[in-house]
């Protein structure tokens, strides 16, 4: 039985392992308007070896509002202005600007996707997505970090702007605290610390600042991923009890400065 | 009459172009006295410094014009426990340095080395160095170091694009 379990689970991260291609994109972060150059690595995907690739691109997979690019073309006959440029074996650039791409406003453009085909459609990476656009305008909201760009060594400030929230729990809480959990770069949690009490900074507005390693202890050789924040809080009931009220919970990716 | 106006009028001509002439001779470039002495800021920088205010900037925002562009966070953990000591030799010149944090987080990864900087008389960045590990910091304004000041920066960045700096503000001990 352990013999079977374990094949199965042997051959299931090789089919994975089989279907993964690499991403990168240059510059790293980018807004709708930059010039972005996509570089994919088709090794271990079904399409190793191949020497003409073409990109089959769509905009705001799952958010609403999306396109298939304008250079697509047909499944069946993709448009040479889909054509990805060979760097070597294996290795593929692809240069747009997403509002060309699409055809979309920069603030219809939240994310994007795209895989990678022959010219006929007979052979396909699986979908490499979502690919999120840095805002080129800032939209005030309820829960916000400080930087916006930071690692996991930088400190950072989770902000919860009562005055914007949207339900009413959430509008009226109070004894406001935060709860805060750490990944590491394989998403495994390997540390949390909650009910931290936030720091009132106006009758409005609640925050708490920090550094990861002065809230938990890192596994030595661990590197952090990302984390996620919720704002939790008591509101009355309608016997004047206190009841413990929970906002959402936040992920926010650490970015890797090079 | 007409003939002795010509006459005149001849004269008075060569007489202008005199006058630009040697106005022309007498102009010299004029020499300034230099606005201010030569300073040694190198040597201004050597000594032993208390981390007084930290700031974090977002680079990004503020190259967007979004607000919330920078935070200061000295009162965060206790960062004004942090000391940098820069040491010179006789002649002025960097040598070591030793950072000694207390209970502050750490701004940079070294704590012992050597420091130097790109320029003795107007440095921009100072790199410390500890065996294969360098730390390059940038310098911040001049003026504060005679007033007993010193503003050190550090910038992270993605693929050469600054997108978040720290601002470290030091008082002479």
């Amino acid at each position: 039985m352990k013999k079977l379990l374990l094949s199965i689970i042997c051959s299931l991260t090789a089919v994975f392992a089989f279907g993964q291609g690499k991403v990168t994109f240059s510059p790293a972060s980018f807004t709708a308007e930059d010039e972005v150059t996509i570089t994919l690595d088709i090794a271990g995907t079904p399409l190793v070896g191949q020497t003409a690739i073409y990109v089959w691109a769509f905009s705001n997979d799952g958010v609403g509002g999306g396109k298939d690019a304008t250079t697509n073309g047909q499944w069946g006959a993709s448009s040479e202005s889909a054509k990805m440029t060979m760097v070597s074996a294996n290795i593929f650039q692809f240069k747009f600007v997403a509002t060309t791409l699409f055809g979309q406003s920069p603030a219809e453009l939240i994310n994007f996707g795209f895989l990678a085909k022959t010219k006929d459609g007979s052979k396909q990476s699986q979908d490499f997505k979502p690919f999120k656009f840095d805002p080129l305008v800032f939209t005030p909201s309820q829960f916000r970090v400080f930087p916006a760009k930071f690692d996991y060594t930088d400190m950072a400030t989770v902000y919860f702007h009562q005055d914007l929230a949207t339900d009413i729990n959430l509008q009226r809480m109070y004894n406001v605290k935060v709860n805060l959990t750490f990944y590491n770069e394989g998403g495994i949690a390997v540390g949390s610390k909650s009910a931290i009490v936030a720091k009132k900074e106006s009758t409005v507005l609640y925050s708490y600042a920090f550094i990861p390693e002065r809230v938990i202890t890192i596994p030595a050789g661990t590197k952090l991923g990302k984390f996620t924040y919720q704002f939790t809080g008591s509101v009355k009931d309608a016997n004047g009890q206190d009841v413990t009220t929970t906002g959402p919970v936040n992920e926010v990716v650490y970015t890797v400065f090079n | 009459m007409i003939i002795l106006n010509f006459i005149e009028m001849k004269n008075l001509k060569y007489l202008i172009l005199a006058i630009c002439m040697i106005s022309l001779w007498s102009c010299k470039p004029e020499k300034f006295a230099p606005i201010t002495t030569d300073i040694n800021v190198v040597k201004q920088m050597q000594g032993t410094w208390a981390l007084s205010k930290v700031t974090q900037i977002d680079q990004d925002a503020s190259t967007k014009g979004f607000p919330y562009k920078q935070l200061d966070i000295t009162s965060v953990y206790p960062y004004t426990e942090l000391v940098l000591a820069l040491a010179g030799d006789g002649q002025g010149n960097p040598t070591t340095f030793t950072i000694t944090p207390g209970n502050s987080p750490k701004i940079v990864d070294l704590t012992s080395g050597t420091w130097s900087v790109n320029d003795p008389m107007a440095p921009t960045t100072i790199e410390l160095k500890n065996g294969t590990v360098v730390n390059t910091l940038s310098v911040g304004s001049y003026l504060g170091l005679k007033s007993g000041v010193l503003t050190i920066k550090k910038d992270k960045k993605l693929n050469g694009k600054v997108l978040l700096s720290y601002q470290y503000e030091f008082t002479k001990k």
